[in-house]
């Protein structure tokens, strides 16, 4: 057991492990100091001046991000000198901050706006023009820098300095001059940029992918995993269900990816967006391919497989669908029909070993180790060399090919599905709309995304869960779990 | 008049700064001494001293050195404060031409106290001349075995440095200096951790006034009570004043703590030039709050009588504004010079000296109207207290002690501008 110490807080007793801070020991009691520099996930720089409280018997305010609870310690954020003081922190930050908030992306998630709301409410007393300072910066892939809109919390220079350790950014000239900035001849080049802008307590740093595209009120959030790598990190999808559309995907804190998460899984929500997305099932079984309802091809897909021997049949299962997901899948094809020809559809450039000392791994799919437990547990071997040539040459006359969620972690997908255009009849189940350019592929059902069904994971740390599905963008799309029972159901009826 | 000098012993003598005129008075026969001592016994001889800080802020030097943890086999290092950056202040540079050897002795036992074997002298950058007097002084005590591995057999190891920013007001502030001795931006650092555990390349770190190195000799050599014989109880011993404006004679004068002000400027000074008047002092650097004349009358120089009259002694730079100064264009100066040094850091500071600056610019272009002065205050008045470092309360103290005894003259300006908005 570590040392607790006990100090009052508002009045309250409230007791921490020794060495926590006042501001931290505030957030675990629920009590809200408002704060812009202090960040749970980077060191204290203890210059944003706003997290004053009061402790008794010393003459001037504290900062409570750098002051550590002690026994006994009697400490108020509520007295009027306290409120005083964030009034006039928050004044300070804002004299020079152009209030763009009608233009500003960070509008409706801005901790100058929330904090006007909770500790402002004032009138300025500021008289004098602004300090002007450079604007729309391209300062890396992700990023657009607003150095005008930025309160100098060091927040994003302490992100290089101490997350990535690529020291791109600093804070330059000084006094109310000072403006942040990156290094002469220096650019965000890493896969972490846009944990700047979710840390960026302002509109400072904005997403080029984000940016203008919409007002963050409008949409919803949902807990879920990104599908993008074995890591798993705990992230929220933000989308507009009305409208069939997501927006973009933040990081949720949690003791797999802390606060943070890489650019490549922001990315991965846009292949559930309408453009893109194969919007209907594709039956090419009586005559030439056309859309047709869900349903009706898996109806076709159904009298083609009772017209198929087992032995003719093969499975290629992609590792980026969820547990429930295969459980259903092999249970239907292996344990019941008795299909014994099942390959793994892999990217062969992978180096699933790789890891970037961060988040991001080599194994770029949410599932692997799940797939091959899946596997495993009816009774076949976790095969993943050759699986394209194996199959070519099985011979296989009825293909189900579960093509990977995320086309893009699959850099060979192209070449990989001409391989099947040998085969004489590929049933293709995917959420890609690009699979209609392949002329090999004779069926396909539209399969929803990560963040629209329930089921989990096994990432590198264990057990992942998709818990809070938006309802599917596209009503034709179905999840392997509905696909194998609505295909049970017709069987029964052959 | 004649005082009787410590630190510019050797003012005015023939090759003043060498180190043979050094040696002729007595010079390096304290490190001698100190090292045969205890470095606890020193401690405690420098706190039975009463020494204070000569940087500014007043703080014990002896309970300052004593913070310093014990020795862990690693380096610590020591540090002379020779950036002497507050507007009014020329005591430091003075003494780094006077009297260079001193500086290295007071830091040679100040090193042997704590456990420094790497001593730096940081200057600012605009002291080029003095930077010569000081790495020629560097350079003789090597020569004479008085820097370097087991000085004079003694066991003791010091190595000394001469080290200059780039100009920068705030690294004049301890741990400023410490961000730019190790190549950063010169910002002051969060605290705690203080320097004394952890500084200079994040170890125990003990960085002091170049005025207060020149007194460790002294003590070391006559003792805590022939130190405490000048000055007062609180305030023993000497200080350098450097003490400007329409004077007579305005210069450096090393006086004992709790002379009279008012003889300073009568006697020593010689009293005001072209029979101008005394309008107001500024005590101890551009920073600290006015004196008035009826303040001028009765004040002595000492930390705490400048504590009491609501002032400071800061780091004795006194600067004398006369009846024919605008007190406006006064203003103008001081804020322009926070709002120009801020390192801009915290956000009080960065904005509020900015602020300031605007404020008073805007008086004098006639876009404020008198709403403007008791704003000034305002700001200053939040700006106090709140910020990592103490630069922010410098730049606060000067504007709200203008408001508070000029607001009036502040005011008539603006309306003789014709702006009443």
């Amino acid at each position: 057991m570590s040392e607790t110490v006990t100090f009052k807080l508002n009045g309250k007793d409230v007791s921490v492990p020794k060495g926590w801070t006042v501001m931290k020991a505030a957030a675990k009691e629920g009590v809200e100091i408002p704060h812009f520099c202090y960040h749970e996930g980077l060191s204290i720089a203890g210059v944003c001046r706003f997290c004053m409280v009061k402790v008794e018997g010393r003459p001037k305010l504290e900062i409570a991000c750098n002051l550590q609870a002690t026994e006994g310690m009697v400490v108020s954020t509520t007295e009027d000198e306290v409120k005083e003081a964030h009034k006039w922190a928050l004044e300070f930050h804002l004299i020079n901050h152009p209030l763009d908030c009608p233009i500003c992306d960070q509008a409706g998630e801005c901790s100058l706006q929330d904090y006007y709301m909770s500790v402002g409410k004032y009138e300025s007393e500021m008289t004098r023009p602004k300090v002007l300072k450079p604007k729309a910066l391209d300062v890396g892939d992700q990023l657009v820098l607003d150095t005008e809109r930025c309160i100098l919390c060091s927040r994003c220079v302490r992100f290089e300095e101490e997350i990535t350790k690529t020291d791109a950014l600093g804070i330059f000239n000084r006094g109310d001059r000072a403006t942040i900035g990156t290094y002469p001849d220096k650019r965000l080049e890493h896969n972490y940029q846009t944990n700047l802008v979710d840390i960026c307590p302002v509109g400072a740093f904005t997403s080029k992918d984000f940016r203008f595209k919409q007002r963050v009120w409008f949409l919803k959030d949902k807990k879920a995993i990104c599908p993008g790598c074995s890591t798993g990190c705990e992230v929220d999808v933000y989308g507009k269900p009305e409208d069939s559309h997501y927006y973009r995907i933040k990081p949720r804190h949690s003791e797999v990816n802390g606060h943070w998460m890489c650019d490549k899984g922001r990315y991965y929500y846009d292949h559930m967006n309408p453009v893109g997305r194969l919007r209907k099932a594709i039956s090419g079984i009586e005559g030439s391919r056309k859309f047709v309802d869900t349903d009706e091809a898996i109806a076709d897909l159904a009298r083609k497989i009772s017209n198929s021997s087992v032995s003719d049949m093969a499975l290629l299962v992609s590792p980026q669908y969820t547990n429930e997901e295969y459980a259903a899948l092999l249970e239907f094809f292996v344990t019941q029909m008795g299909v014994k020809n099942v390959y793994q559809w892999r990217e062969p450039t992978e180096s699933t070993e790789d890891f970037d000392g961060i988040l991001y791994r080599g194994d770029h799919n949410a599932n692997t180790a799940g797939l091959a437990a899946a596997l495993k547990a009816v009774g076949l071997e976790n095969n993943i060399e050759n699986q394209f040539d194996d199959l070519a040459k099985s011979g296989a006359k009825l293909v189900v090919a579960l093509a990977p969620e995320l086309s893009s972690t699959y850099p060979s997908l192209k070449e990989q599905i001409n391989k099947l255009e040998e085969l004489p009849f590929v049933s293709m189940w995917t959420i890609d709309g690009k699979v209609f350019e392949y002329p090999g592929i004779n069926h396909a059902i539209p399969m929803k995304g990560f963040a629209e069904k329930k089921g989990s994971f096994i990432g590198h740390s264990g057990v992942r869960k998709l818990e809070q599905p938006f309802p599917a963008g596209n009503e034709h799309a179905r999840d392997l779990v509905e696909t194998v029972e609505a295909l049970t159901k017709v069987m029964a009826h052959l | 008049m004649t005082h009787e000098k410590i630190i510019l012993a050797t003012e005015g003598k023939e090759n003043q700064r060498s180190i043979d005129t050094y040696l002729a008075n007595g010079g390096y026969t304290a490190i001698k001494k100190a090292a045969k001592m205890d470095r606890k016994a020193i401690i405690d001889l420098v706190k039975a001293s009463g020494l204070r800080g000569r940087g500014g802020a007043g703080f014990p030097t002896g309970l300052k050195w004593s913070f310093v943890p014990p020795d862990d086999g690693k380096p610590k290092y020591l540090i002379c404060n020779n950036d002497e950056s507050e507007p009014g202040t020329f005591k430091d540079r003075h003494i780094s031409s006077v009297n260079p050897h001193m500086i290295i002795e007071g830091m040679l036992i100040g090193g042997y106290t704590v456990g420094a074997e790497k001593g730096y002298i940081y200057s600012r950058w605009e002291f080029q001349l003095e930077i010569g007097y000081l790495e020629q002084a560097i350079k003789e005590a090597y020569e004479a075995g008085f820097l370097g591995q087991n000085i004079f057999g003694s066991g003791i190891n010091f190595e000394l440095d001469h080290y200059s920013g780039a100009g920068a007001y705030i690294c004049g502030e301890e741990t400023g200096l410490i961000s730019s001795l190790e190549g950063k931006k010169g910002q002051p650092k969060l605290k705690p951790p203080f320097p004394a555990l952890e500084g200079y390349l994040r170890r125990p770190t003990v960085v002091n006034n170049t005025e207060t190195f020149c007194n460790i000799p002294h003590i070391i050599t006559h003792g805590a009570e022939v130190f405490r014989r000048y000055g007062t109880e609180k305030s023993p011993g000497t200080k350098l004043f450097s003490i400007s404006g329409a004077l007579n004679r305005p210069g450096v004068y090393e006086v004992p703590l709790g002379y009279s002000l008012k003889k300073l400027i009568e006697e020593d000074c010689g009293g005001l030039k072209d029979g101008k008047k005394i309008k107001a002092v500024v005590p101890g650097g551009m920073s600290a709050p006015l004196l008035m004349p009826a303040q001028v009358e009765t004040a002595t120089l000492d930390y705490e009588c400048m504590q009491e009259m609501g002032s400071m002694l800061g780091s004795g730079a006194i600067m004398i504004i006369d009846d024919q100064q605008d007190v406006v264009d006064l203003l103008r100066i001081t804020t322009d010079f926070f709002a120009h040094e801020s390192c801009g850091q915290c956000t009080p500071c960065r904005e509020g000296t900015g602020w300031l600056k605007n404020l008073v610019n805007g008086i004098l272009e006639g876009t404020e109207g008198p709403a403007a002065v008791d704003r000034i205050y305002q700001v200053a008045d939040h700006m106090e207290g709140r910020t990592i470092c103490a630069l922010s309360d410098a730049a606060a103290w000067p504007a709200k002690s203008y408001v508070k005894n000029f607001g009036e003259e502040i005011k008539a300006y603006i309306e003789k501008k014709g702006n009443r908005a």
